[in-house]
């Protein structure tokens, strides 16, 4: 029973992974309506780009803000040259995305080789401390949760207490009416799809410390994070937190007691199960149509 | 009032295309005598490709779910056929240290086939259990997510994840499916007669595809692909129709993959998995969604320049791929043979007017 | 004469408002019913508790004796209730034979129709309602070629197909030219002659044309019921309508 409390702890850590690599794709899937299969290669170029600023004798801290305007930058670019064209198509835009990842993957291997980089975590958060069972907790996981809890407020006031956030909510419960009162859509698409990257950006800058960083390393978050959505739904951030907590606790915890692949199998069937009582998600919202 | 009104409807099979397909049959059968060995062994595998194009284009293209993990189906009939392959191939061809087991349980601590792969010894049987399988699944799944109205991009990541699910379990679960290195060395199975068989029934699958599209049925489909809400207040039960192309499709799929182990003589998880069954999606794009013969030509065409270029460009083929994702989306949404069909109908209607 | 649909006590709420407040409301077989009210009023709310696209929070649907309420909307269908949308709703790709070809009546079913063919007697019938619908010389065309009030009329047809035992008919002749308007109204009287109607409008010139018996809508509750003439009079209904001039024609 310690030990499984033990793993409920260690759960924190996995539950703010996946908040920290879904919270940027919720944004922009539950804005824009398009799921950007390229999520995993942001996250992979957020995590390069803090190997890279680890090379140049900068830590986590420094690489968080690098990595998000980097990934910001992709994400417009991407944005601006792919997906504004094929808003109206979302399951085409999953095809189109997944040939930018693969682009992504072609083109960081060419720039880094094939080799896996590693990116130490900044000396202050070395070392850990001990919890019930004596067992160890390391500090960068507590600031794992620190970070998550911090981008989840960030998100919350931008999407919320902004000017823009007003904008974005109008967009998203009603795109004519909108457009009709004056708000630029296809910029608040463009805005946002470029926010949604960054922070896949700041995932990958984060991670960098706990995974070796290489060009194949973004697809299971991504997958993850896909998850998430499906069970939590994109009505409110609350949606990013529930899925992301469900599934990251239940997959510790199952892949303790059996191991991690049973652990995914019964975390799918739940949420293939849960879906078909809430369709639309944990936290989907009411549309008239 | 005139009686009789008719309009015109194109033909099932119309002449030209029965001709062309008796052509481009007799080439593939007859190549083997005179060809060689290596294009042999692409064509039957080219073959079990364009099925598996097909049943993705029957879900996708003709009633309008995108299944990102059709390879599920396509990896389950692959695997129950290579088992069997491999257990009767080990049971007269003792491993190294003398088993009658398939070397790779024995790596893992196996001293006798597990019980439950005692019923796979008999080949028919686990050709026909793996079909069996992969279409109840495909039932099962359908009933859960269609009958919930659970579609688009919900159902394109939740298929994505079921077969990135099945593939970790491949490789975690070594001792039954040998993993990582996938189920290899269990004799050939490359002759002539089998390469027969997956022409047959590759002719058989494309016929039914033409009949299920053709048709009435294949109206209502294509109707219920452009608006479901109209289609379920005209009373149609839309999720049971999804159900059973769903069904259709991934038997078909499920085939495919039990011809290519034989035929191919290795498989492995990649023959489950995300990566495999989003090409498979992409072949049906290129060659056009929505048409019957497009699933072929996409297949082949990008299939045979993988294998005949990826050599000679390395990375390059890569980056085509990724750019050939992207182009089909933006520029080529008919795929190969859409956009010809589209200049053919303008054209005709540009000579009659 | 019978009631062919009873709604009894109907509520229905939304995101916390209520559209519908203890509706009572019923039409009689072969009648051609019209509904009126103000935006809001839940006239499409109305319809689309009836088709079972929502279910209601409270109250009962009868349809023919029979209790529909929260049954899925095909099968509310093949009990006899069609219905069009406000916004046309059609088959894209499909060309406007199909669309009513795959309307017809009976076979809705996986198996019926992997084996059906179109019969003989289904051509013929096509080509009546294309006739009727005036869009015979469309029959090859695919749906995007068609102007706003064709693809009304097309919808009407698809409807008409499926031999239903009631229609409901939400404003059919929205953003159409006063003539598409006389023309889509005449087409709905011809209906109306061998079929149970129920219509929501919002065009007085419409309503007059055709109207016999009137309900009029306000907050979810039905504010009066009767003949047109006597409708119009009603205070309370010029109440809801003040200052619009709606009911006046200007």
């Amino acid at each position: 029973m310690e030990s499984i409390i033990t793993q409920f702890l260690n759960g924190f850590s996995v539950v703010a992974i996946l908040m920290i690599a879904a919270v940027g794709l919720a944004v922009i899937f539950g804005v824009a309506g398009v799921i950007n299969m390229a999520h995993g290669e942001f996250i992979m170029v957020g995590a390069y780009t803090a190997a890279v600023v680890g090379q140049l004798g900068g830590n986590t801290f420094i690489a968080i803000p690098v990595a998000f305007l980097v990934v910001a930058l992709l994400g417009l670019v991407v944005e601006r040259s792919i997906i504004q064209w094929i808003y109206d198509r979302p399951l085409e835009t999953l095809l189109a995305t997944w040939g930018v990842g693969i682009i992504l993957q072609v083109v960081m291997k060419l720039i880094f080789g094939p080799e896996l980089y590693y990116v130490g975590a900044p000396k202050i958060l070395d070392g850990g401390f001990r919890t019930i069972g004596l067992l160890p907790f390391p500090w960068y996981r507590l600031f794992l949760i620190v970070i998550a809890i911090i981008i989840m407020i960030i998100t919350y006031f931008v999407l919320f207490r902004s000017d823009l956030g007003l904008k974005v909510r109008a967009v998203r419960r009603n795109r004519t009416m909108a457009g009709c009162l004056g708000i630029d859509t296809a910029k608040v698409d463009m805005i946002i799809f470029a926010f949604g990257s960054g922070l896949a950006g700041v995932a990958g800058a984060v991670l960098a410390p706990i995974k070796s960083v290489s060009t194949t390393m973004g697809f299971p978050y991504a997958v993850d994070s896909f998850m998430v959505l499906v069970l939590g739904g994109v009505g409110s951030l609350w949606g990013v937190v529930a899925g992301s907590g469900l599934i990251g606790e239940a997959e510790t915890i199952l892949s303790f007691i059996y191991n991690s692949v049973i652990g995914k199998l019964l975390v799918f069937i739940f949420i293939v199960l849960a879906i078909r009582v809430f369709p639309k998600g944990l936290f989907g919202y009411h549309e008239r149509t | 009032m005139v009686q009789n009104r008719q309009v015109y409807k194109a033909p099932m099979f119309p002449l030209w295309a029965v001709i062309a397909a008796v052509g481009i049959v007799l080439a593939i059968a007859t190549y083997p005598f005179y060809g060689a060995a290596y294009v042999t062994s692409l064509l039957g595998k080219f073959l079990c490709f364009s099925i598996f194009a097909l049943s993705i284009d029957l879900i996708w293209g003709f009633t309008g779910i995108l299944s990102l993990g059709q390879g599920v189906y396509f990896g389950i009939g692959a695997y129950f056929t290579a088992l069997s392959l491999k257990i009767n191939y080990a049971a007269v061809n003792p491993t190294r240290y003398g088993g009658t087991i398939p070397d790779f349980m024995e790596w893992n601590g196996l001293t006798e086939l597990p019980g439950f792969m005692v019923p796979l010894q008999n080949l028919p049987f686990a050709i026909i259990a793996g079909l069996f399988f992969a279409t109840l699944l495909a039932f099962i799944f359908g009933v859960i997510t269609f009958k919930r109205h659970i579609y688009g991009v919900y159902c394109a990541v939740i298929t994505l994840a079921e077969s990135l699910i099945l593939q970790e379990a491949i490789i975690e679960y070594q001792a039954y499916t040998g993993g990582f290195n996938g189920i290899t060395d269990y004799g050939t199975h490359a002759q002539i007669n089998v390469l027969w068989l997956i022409l047959v029934v590759t002719i058989i699958f494309f016929i039914i595809g033409r009949i299920l599209t053709h048709s009435r049925i294949g109206t209502i489909l294509k109707s219920i692909r452009d608006n479901d809400t109209r289609a379920e207040f005209m009373g149609y039960n839309v999720a049971n129709y999804r159900i059973f192309v769903f069904c259709v499709s991934s038997f078909m799929a499920a085939t495919a993959g039990a011809m290519y182990a034989a035929w191919n003589g290795i498989i492995s998880f990649l023959d489950a998995g995300p990566v495999f069954s989003i090409e498979g999606v992409i072949w049906t794009a290129v060659g056009g969604r929505g048409t019957i013969i497009g699933p072929f030509i996409g297949a082949f065409l990008v299939k045979g320049s993988e294998y005949f270029l990826s050599g000679k460009l390395a990375w390059t083929w890569q980056l085509i791929m990724g750019a050939l994702f992207i182009f089909v989306v933006l520029v080529m949404r008919d795929g190969i043979v859409g956009t010809i069909g589209k200049w053919w109908s303008a054209r005709k209607k540009r000579i009659s007017n | 004469m019978t009631n062919i649909l009873e709604v009894k006590s109907l509520t229905t709420k939304v995101s916390g408002y209520t559209i519908l407040n203890n509706l009572d409301f019923s039409i009689q077989e072969n009648e051609l019913r019209v509904v009126l009210g103000p935006n809001g009023a839940g006239k499409t709310t109305l319809i689309d508790m009836i088709t079972g696209r929502y279910k209601p929070k409270s109250g009962k649907i009868i349809f023919n004796g029979e209790d529909i309420t929260g049954m899925a909307p095909d099968k509310i269908f093949v009990r006899g209730v069609s219905r069009k949308f406000q916004v046309p709703n059609l088959y894209e790709t499909l060309s406007v034979y199909d669309n009513i070809m795959v309307s017809l009546k009976g076979r809705r079913k996986v198996m019926k129709s992997l084996l059906g063919k179109v019969t003989k007697q289904d051509n013929n019938r096509i080509w009546e309602i294309l006739d009727f619908i005036m869009l015979a010389e469309k029959a090859e065309d695919s749906v995007d070629t068609l102007g706003h009030g064709q693809r009304q009329w097309l919808e009407l047809g698809m409807l008409v197909a499926s031999e239903p035992k009631l229609l409901l008919l939400d404003e059919p002749t929205t953003g159409m030219t006063k003539d598409g308007k006389e023309k889509t109204a005449e087409l709905i009287e011809k209906i109306a002659l061998d079929h149970t109607v129920m219509l929501v409008e919002h065009d007085m010139d419409v309503v007059r044309q055709i109207a016999k018996n009137v309900t009029v809508l306000a907050q979810g509750q039905t504010l009066a019921e009767g003949p047109l003439s006597e409708v119009v009079e009603n205070q309370e209904v010029k109440a809801v309508y003040l200052g619009k001039g709606v009911l006046d024609g200007t």
